[in-house]
């Protein structure tokens, strides 16, 4: 794993990358330890009723919402959701759509041609509309969100693990050792898998990003876990009709996301630089 | 010099085109916004009080309610007699009333509206229906219209100003595929109310001009040109409120905002005793709140200072039985439950029924009063032991799935507005056992004795019979903790302060324009 | 020739394509728990009656023959009866596709306009504190949730310093539109006061909208940009002493802006997916809040309208983009 060493260094050379780490591993920090940093954590389920929408003193760093609950507490707990679909949505596409490219790549016939049309399906209609489908049909819930999320995502990691067994393929190393005997199963995963982790890795972590956003937006729509879950998406909706007296309970939520997502998209550019920097052409342009 | 007065005469030309094509602008406007959409125009097609403009400026019934408390005023018909079995009903009707393509109004028109509505099966069709039957009322001549019903109902009268008459020739002309019109009339009018359609989207509203040929007489003054408009968001229409854009928006919204037009120069809240209960309906066939001692547990365990008091700032009124306060029929001397904990605890202590999983609390899509009343409830539950799941949808979706013991949820909140001014509205549907697959009847209570009271109520037309009657059947329902009741809402109607003459009533809620103009 | 075939493989795949698609849409929307017919019965109707409706309208025909019944109208060019609104869904789309044009156009138009220039000013003045700033930049507005952007920009220039409108796409009912463009039928119609309106309208959603598009214009915009810079001809160009700015203008902007244009199809896809978060921050009545009123309405056949119409306009789309991506550059290989 020296490899990995290798991009980590590399990595830390590059400030925006750096920012980024920082970021993700503050968020993580946060989500781990929200029981401890939280002034009120029971405010994930209290209500005060009477301490309603009080702007942020030293009792409540940023303010109490509409139930008189603290806006810092539940944010923070609001963190680990935010990890959970994160992780487990990408963690779920990128299962169903590695294997699923590879294998397109490798037997070059209507198998391949038929999940690059099956993708396009997915990639037909924009994928904020298919996760709101599959979110209202399955109903409000977080592994539904998480399902959702990931039904719609998986197609980018397939195409992208087709594109790059396919260009391998061609790669006279493969063709030879092929042509040696070598089986499917052995060719795959000593010669290509290596060669497609990066682009893997890049993805996942632009993924993340995109991952979080959409999932925020699901939860705005009232599409996420129901109350009275602290989603950061489900927040800020909530705190819609309280505008504009009540701001910072709408700011604050939405900064939080704006800070996770900036971090996954900060470490995915460094990590894409320092990976490959072939990449940073044609590729770019598939950003999701 | 040429070039100049040639130029000239250009602009001479463009303005006068422009000028020309200008439209012309109505004398006097009033915007209403809407938290609903208008989806269509056709009366027969919806019941519900989102929607209820339409009804009240462009279409007119036999009877009318008005003011508060409501009073039923003659309006197409002058009057009426009952025969004395309590069947038929015969309405005379005022001659001259016209439609707004100016065709009179008829005893057909009316007989044609019935049977519309009855053959569509939507809006107030399901209750009409268990009253009259298909093809059982008579037109006996241009001004006689008579009604057969089923069975003596004593609510009769007071449902029957759901009853819009159409232009029935206008409709015929436009039927496609034995429609009855219903195509056409989605985006078009055929009525006779004080108001014409002139424009219609469903994406944005409707627009109404002045109907001067309105068999009622309008006063000096009057506003020429109505719009409804939709606009969802609560945010915006208390701020279209005080900026000016709309003159008119529903009244009741959150208590946080009513404050914020309170103190806005141009805008004025008219303050109202309604009719509008919210509650939460308990599933009483579902275990484990089959068992008595669990509901109460649940009457104990919501904070209804917390909220009535706390997060609607005292604006409404705390109603403990399923009857609003202000209407009679109500047992003066029932105080209800309270919020207690300890109180919880003991009832499910006393229960034969274990409560073993979540109970699922559902909520209504849109309505952040129900998504707040649904966590303040599923906090005391917890409070008090009992595990919750809360689930949301929209209100439509909501009614389907309480049409069912088994899809419905385990609590749902909601109010239950003024349809007709009667007990009947409230105890009547909700705890009558005859009524489940409605939306007001998802307690799916059956009680023999209730049921008893009910009918009795319903078929004797002496108040004192029927006002006794609804007592006893809310004393036991209470008794039995058939359902959980929060508040009797106020109207806090936002106006502009220039407008006069609104006239409320808890059915309507102050949207029949014609009685308001600017005082100057 | 290459071409030809490609152009042919991917046609032929269109159709399939679009039935699976359907296929998928018509699986999700009949799976629905919700009864969309028992809505459109009323509040009051009971069961039975909600059954009789639902035979009245052929729901409970089984699926297969309902989903035949479907491809078949739409063969016809009949999208079908939408069950909420009771209006044919091709009129119900038409009405509402305007808005979501006009908002879509003017969003492209500024990130055009902007996010060009920029890109290429970036990439010229590669890593000076202009290209830094302006990373920072387009990271973050791929960072924030164009929902909070929308409702944040309502805060500020609606409500606290009230220069805008709230929301919506006019104030009231358009004048009787030509095009359903209001800035195109207010120029055509004179209206000076509508189109100020309509434009004031569209400042809020248009901004919203263009942020992350812009964002994504700039970065490979400047990515273009570079690669050809570095690319053997224009060394030789500047080996030949040709100045830099001649450079940039006949050379780099032009093959970079072609490889822009052909990423235009994504673009195309970014403002769709944003228009309708946007939408519904904004109370625009376009497709984007169609689609998701349809949705949770559980309105079956607004809802395979809908997809049908994106479905066919997505792929069509990647079609073209494709094909152009080949014509541009028949080194690269397609997936």
């Amino acid at each position: 794993m020296s490899g990995a060493w290798f991009v980590l260094t590399r990595v830390a050379r590059d400030r925006s990358a750096l920012l980024g780490l920082v970021l993700i591993l503050g968020l993580v920090i946060v989500a781990v330890g929200a029981p401890l940093f939280a002034t009120h954590p029971e405010d994930v389920f209290e209500l005060h009723p009477a301490k309603r929408l009080r702007a942020p003193s030293a009792e409540a760093w940023l303010g109490t919402d509409r139930m008189g609950s603290d806006i810092y507490s539940r944010l923070l707990f609001g963190a680990r959701i935010t990890i959970v679909i994160g992780v487990i949505a990408v963690g779920a596409s990128l299962i169903i759509g590695v294997p699923l490219g590879l294998i397109a790549g490798y037997y070059q016939n209507w198998f391949s041609d038929l999940l690059m049309r099956v993708s396009d399906v997915f990639l037909a209609v924009p994928q904020v509309v298919l996760a709101i489908a599959i979110a209202q049909t399955l109903g409000p819930s977080l592994p539904n969100v998480i399902l959702a999320l990931s039904v719609t995502y998986w197609p980018w990691f397939a195409r992208i693990v087709y594109a790059e067994t396919r260009s391998l393929q061609k790669e006279v190393f493969i063709e030879s050792t092929a042509a040696l005997g070598a089986s499917p199963w052995r060719l795959t995963a000593l010669h290509v898998l290596p060669n497609i982790v990066s682009p893997i890795i890049v993805r996942a972590s632009i993924g993340m990003g995109f991952t979080i956003l959409t999932a925020a937006a699901l939860g705005f729509l009232g599409l996420g876990p129901p109350p009275p879950t602290p989603e950061w998406g489900r927040t800020i909706a909530e705190a819609r009709e309280f505008l504009p007296d009540a701001w910072w309970y709408a700011l604050a939520p939405g900064l939080a996301i704006f800070l996770t997502v900036m971090g996954f998209n900060l470490l995915g550019d460094g990590l894409r630089d320092v990976l490959d920097p072939r990449l940073r052409r044609g590729r770019s342009a598939s950003d999701g | 010099m040429r070039q100049r007065r040639s130029w000239l005469v250009v602009v001479l030309m463009v303005s006068v085109i422009a000028l020309s094509t200008a439209p012309a602008v109505a004398e006097t406007r009033f915007v209403f916004a809407n938290e609903s959409p208008y989806d269509t125009m056709d009366p027969h097609a919806a019941f519900d009080v989102g929607r209820v403009a339409v009804r009240l400026n462009l279409y007119d019934g036999l009877y009318r309610w008005l003011d508060n408390p409501p009073v039923l005023q003659p309006w197409l018909a002058e009057s009426h007699t009952v025969s004395p079995d309590g069947l038929v009903y015969t309405f005379k009707l005022r001659r001259g009333a016209k439609f707004h393509d100016g065709t009179e109004i008829t005893a057909e028109d009316v007989r044609y509206s019935i049977e519309r509505i009855l053959a569509l099966k939507k809006g107030a069709a399901a209750l009409l229906a268990t009253m009259v039957a298909p093809n059982t009322t008579k037109a006996l001549d241009k001004s006689t219209v008579q009604f057969t019903l089923t069975k003596p109902a004593s609510i009769f009268l007071a449902v029957v100003p759901e009853v819009h008459v159409v232009n029935a020739a206008l409709l015929k002309k436009h039927e496609k595929d034995n429609d009855w019109g219903a195509a056409w009339l989605t985006s078009n009018d055929a009525g006779s109310g004080s108001y014409m359609l002139t424009r219609y989207d469903p994406a944005l509203g409707f627009i109404a001009k002045r109907f001067a040929g309105h068999f009622m007489p309008w006063g000096p003054k009057y506003i020429d040109e109505i719009e409804f408009r939709l606009v969802k968001e609560d945010n915006t229409r208390v701020l279209g409120m005080i900026k000016g854009d709309y003159q008119g928006t529903g009244g009741y919204l959150p208590n946080d905002q009513v404050k914020r037009l309170r103190e806005a120069p141009n805008v004025k809240v008219i303050e109202q005793e309604s009719m509008r209960i919210m509650m939460f309906q308990v599933n009483n066939q579902r275990a484990p709140l089959t068992d008595v001692n669990v509901r109460r547990a649940i009457s104990y365990a919501f904070d209804y200072d917390g909220f009535n008091k706390e997060i609607l700032g005292g604006t409404v009124e705390r109603n403990p039985v399923p009857i609003p306060n202000n209407l009679w029929g109500v047992p003066k001397d029932v105080k209800g439950y309270t919020y207690d904990i300890d109180k919880a605890k003991a009832e499910l202590a006393k229960a034969k029924t274990k409560v073993d999983r979540p109970l699922t609390v559902g909520y209504l899509q849109g309505f952040s009063q129900t998504e707040q009343a649904a966590t303040v409830m599923a906090n005391g539950l917890r409070k008090a032991g009992i595990e919750t799941k809360l689930v949301s949808e929209l209100w439509p979706a909501m009614v389907e799935r309480m049409k069912k013991p088994e899809t419905s949820p385990d609590l749902v909140v909601y109010w239950i507005s003024t349809y007709y001014a009667d007990p009947n509205n409230w105890i009547g549907e909700m705890f009558h056992s005859g009524q489940w697959g409605t939306f007001k009847a998802s307690s799916f209570y059956k009680n023999p004795k209730v049921d008893d009271l009910l009918d009795t109520a319903l078929k004797s037309t002496d108040k004192k019979v029927r006002e006794k009657a609804y007592q006893d059947a809310a004393r036991i329902v209470v008794e039995d903790a058939g359902g959980v009741w929060i508040y009797n809402t106020k109207y806090f109607g936002p106006w502009a302060k220039t407008l006069e003459g609104i006239r409320f009533s808890p059915i309507g809620n102050g949207q029949e324009m014609r009685w308001v103009y600017y005082a100057k | 020739m290459r071409l030809l075939a490609l152009a042919l493989h991917r046609l032929l795949w269109f159709v399939p394509t679009l039935l699976g698609l359907l296929v998928v849409t018509f699986v999700i929307s009949r799976v629905i728990p919700a009864d969309p017919v028992a809505l459109v019965a009323g509040e009051t109707a009971t069961p039975a009656q909600v059954d009789a409706l639902r035979h009245q309208l052929g729901y409970d025909r089984p699926l297969l023959v309902q989903f035949v019944s479907y491809v078949g109208h739409l063969v016809r060019g009949d999208l079908g009866t939408s069950l909420y609104t009771t209006r044919p869904i091709a009129d119900d789309l038409a009405a509402r596709l305007p808005a979501t044009i006009e908002l879509t156009l003017v969003a492209m138009v500024v990130s055009v306009v902007v996010g060009i220039p920029l890109g290429v000013l970036c990439a010229v003045r590669r890593n000076s504190l202009l290209d830094h700033a302006l990373r920072v930049v387009t990271v973050s507005g791929l960072a924030i949730a164009s929902f909070w952007l929308g409702i944040m920009l309502q805060l500020l220039f609606a409500m606290r310093l009230g220069w805008t409108p709230l929301n919506g796409r006019l104030t009231g009912f358009p004048p009787h539109g030509i095009t359903g463009l209001l800035l195109v039928d207010s120029v055509l119609t004179w209206d000076g006061a509508a189109f100020g309106n309509a434009l004031a309208h569209l400042a809020l959603p248009a901004a919203t909208l263009a942020v992350p598009a812009l964002a994504t214009l700039v970065r490979f915009t400047r990515a273009g940009v570079l690669d050809v810079m570095q690319s053997n001809f224009v060394l030789y160009e500047r080996a030949m002493g040709l100045p830099r700015s001649v450079i940039v203008w006949k050379y780099v902007l032009r093959n970079a802006l072609t490889s822009t244009v052909t990423q235009m199809g994504l673009l195309f896809g970014i403002l769709l997916a944003g228009a309708v978060v946007t939408e519904a921050v904004f109370d625009w009545p376009g497709i984007g809040t169609y689609a998701v009123n349809s949705i949770i309405r559980s309105d079956y056949n607004a809802v395979m309208g809908f997809t049908v119409w994106a479905g066919a306009i997505f792929i069509l789309v990647n079609l073209l983009v494709d094909v152009a991506h080949t014509l541009i550059d028949p080194r690269e290989r397609t997936v």
